[in-house]
């Protein structure tokens, strides 16, 4: 029973993981500038797209593809800011909700067009799938490799928030974009460095998710985007700790609820997690983390 | 005014022309109903193909009723059911003469009862269901076994062949076909004397099964095999997940394992054990199977992707076959005609509707893989 709790334990961890990553993305981006991106999940889609594609194409090795991934998302994240979100700053928040809205149809769409809807299976290296075994635990390498790497990259990501010039502009950013832009703060470029930074996690996520499931198409992008807004949403939207805390927290939700329930209920795990959504947000209206924030709503 | 009148008069022409043109040669319009996106798209996509290459092959042999073109018009309901109601509305206003479509019973009964309303018959290419016809009503088609058929082949392969006493079941909560197929199978299991020592559940779209893994590997008594009552979309997955955790236990299915995602999603090393009940063609020496090989080789540029390829090719034969017995496209002949069919050789096997239930009769293969190969195991026969 401990061996089965352990493994249930591990695999909520892993599963929370990709959230997490996504989260941070999700969170990012509407710390900054106040906008709901439904587009954020399509960019896991093209992480995981782009690095079948790499394995393909040839012997790169892991740790090339893992930054040319990141390369690749933040690359999405900065075309998708300047061509779909930079023209409709300063509109109301509901327009920048619709655009995304719009631009995750747009990707999914030509995902579809130049991909097929038909689900592929997802090349992954032999030494990536060997299985070990801890104890009663059973781990595959990349299952390690995706803990690792989200937590390398969250700890960098705090890292840059908290202590450099940059991570000072964001926050200013964050805080008042006008106040910040009088200060002499370059906010096109910050804005853009959240989308980058945030999409490139995402596209890391979409990597690990190929990796992980072996099955990929051009919509898997709902699935990881609308948890990834449900754990910012726990966490408190717009703070970074939070996402990551909402991310491992629903991980690990939905995990123990299959694994320590009567199978019967295994089948409504994600009505439980819009459940706990709910309830969480009845006690505490700005998520865990979150702060108050006035706004006209 | 002059000017006017000459207008009146070509447009007139115009029209007049495109009337005869319309009538001298209107093609008999099929509406084909497909989810090509989304879950059910892997299974869905191959059938529509089979569909269009049988009324190309009656088009190219001269068409029906004496030069009048078969058009098989396919529409994407993209796996949701609100859509698939709109999608036969849409076919019905076309003035289709039949309708055809979908190889699961949930997108059957969002859209056939539409049909039966208005009396135009439907042939489903791959619904399994043993109720539907019962259900929807006189003007509901099968060209599949039912789910009755293909869930008992398993499970008596399961238990005298594979000697399995003790068994998981695995089923996905969202669609009457899973559950159908997995209360069949435990209905046979048990009447044979094995014993279901776990159920486990889950939903259409879900990727993560390391929870229902875990619990499977933890389960006691251990289990000789798992049944996973899965469409494609989970299938591939499902196989992937429980073998890279380390149990090599046999996996056990019906159809919606027949899809090519359960050997390319695993790969070579780890496609194995893995044992389904499906439509008889695979391997299948009889001509109606090579022909149909063949040509969809040559139309398509690759082999039939799974099953539901040559069950599209035999819902628009049958449909064909009773037009042509019928002599009429009209909607109450047609109907009659279909119901008539007896012994139409479908490269799926011979149907003919003489159950009471109208499910056809129809013999069911026992296919195994073996890194990442398919293998025909066994034939079924159904009792009647």
């Amino acid at each position: 029973m401990v061996g089965y709790i352990a493994q249930q334990l591990v695999n909520g961890l892993i599963l929370g993981s990709m959230y997490a990553l996504v989260a941070i993305g999700f969170t990012m981006i509407y710390g900054i500038i106040r906008l709901i991106n439904f587009a954020h999940g399509d960019i896991v889609m093209i992480g995981a797209f782009v690095t079948l594609g790499l394995v393909i194409s040839g012997q790169i090795p892991f740790p090339v593809i893992i930054i040319l991934v990141i390369l690749a998302g933040a690359l999405m994240g900065i075309i998708i800011e300047r061509a779909a979100f930079r023209p409709m700053r300063g509109a109301p928040q509901v327009t920048g909700f619709i655009t995304s809205l719009a631009v995750s149809i747009l990707l999914q769409n030509l995902g579809i067009l130049l991909l097929t809807a038909q689900p592929r299976n997802f090349f992954c290296p032999d030494y990536l799938q060997t299985v070990f075994n801890l104890g009663s635990v059973s781990l595959r390498t990349i299952d390690l490799a995706i803990v690792v790497i989200a937590v390398v990259l969250m700890v960098f990501l705090v890292l840059l928030v908290r202590f450099t010039r940059l991570g000072m502009a964001m926050r200013a950013t964050a805080e008042n974009l006008k106040v910040a832009l009088l200060m002499g703060i370059n906010i096109n470029r910050i804005i853009m460095l959240a989308f980058a930074i945030g999409s490139g996690l995402a596209g890391v996520a979409g990597m690990m998710w190929g990796a992980r499931y072996g099955q990929i198409d051009p919509l898997l992008g709902f699935v990881p985007g609308l948890k990834a807004f449900v754990a910012a949403v726990i966490g408190g939207v717009g703070s970074i700790p939070g996402a990551m805390l909402g991310g491992y927290l629903l991980g690990f939700a939905e995990v123990l609820f299959v694994g320590l329930l009567p199978p019967i209920y295994s089948s409504y795990r994600d009505a439980f997690v819009f459940i706990i959504l709910i309830l969480i947000l009845l006690v505490l209206p700005t998520g865990l983390l979150g702060r108050k924030m006035e706004e006209g709503v | 005014m002059k000017r006017g009148l000459f207008g009146i008069f070509t447009i007139l022409a115009i029209v007049g022309c495109f009337a005869i043109a319309s009538l001298a040669a209107e093609p008999i319009k099929l509406g084909a109903l497909y989810n090509l996106t989304g879950g059910m798209s892997s299974i869905d996509a191959p059938a529509l193909n089979g569909a269009k290459l049988k009324a190309k092959l009656i088009n190219e042999a001269g068409g029906l009723l004496g030069g009048r073109m078969l058009e098989v018009i396919g529409i994407n309901t993209k796996t949701d059911q609100k859509a698939t109601a709109i999608g036969a509305k849409k076919a019905l206003a076309m003035g289709v003469v039949a309708g055809l479509g979908y190889g699961d019973t949930t997108f059957v009964m969002a859209s056939a009862p539409l049909f039966q309303r208005k009396g135009v018959p439907f042939v489903t290419s791959g619904a399994t269901h043993p109720e539907i016809p019962k259900w929807v009503g006189d003007c509901m088609f099968m060209t599949p076994f039912g789910d009755d058929d293909q869930s008992f082949a398993i499970a008596d392969y399961t238990y005298n062949k594979l000697k399995a006493r003790k068994v998981v079941v695995w089923t996905d909560n969202s669609m009457d076909f899973t559950k159908a197929l997995s209360k069949f199978f435990k209905q046979r299991f048990t009447e044979l004397g094995g014993k279901l020592i776990l159920e486990d559940f889950f939903m259409m779209g879900d990727k993560d099964f390391s929870a229902q893994i875990a619990r499977l590997k933890a389960a006691s008594p251990k289990a000789d095999a798992v049944f996973i009552s899965a469409i494609p979309n989970e299938a591939g997955l499902t196989v992937k997940q429980i073998r890279e955790a380390g149990l090599t236990l046999p996996i056990v299915s019906g159809d919606g394992f027949d899809t090519e995602l359960v050997t390319t999603v695993p790969g070579p090393r780890l496609a194995n054990d893995v044992y389904f009940s499906t439509h008889t063609y695979r391997e299948d020496t009889r001509p109606e199977v090579v022909a149909f090989i063949k040509a969809y080789e040559k139309e398509y540029g690759r082999p039939p992707e799974n099953a539901f390829a040559p069950l599209g090719f035999d819902a628009v034969g049958l449909i064909a076959d009773a037009i042509k017995r019928a002599g009429t496209t009209e909607k109450s002949a047609l109907r009659k005609a279909l119901a008539a069919t007896r012994g139409y050789k479908a490269v799926t096997g011979e149907i003919s509707y003489t159950r009471p239930s109208g499910v056809p009769m129809k013999a069911v293969s026992i296919i195994g893989v073996k890194n990442a190969k398919y293998k025909v195991l066994d034939t079924w026969f159904p009792k009647q």
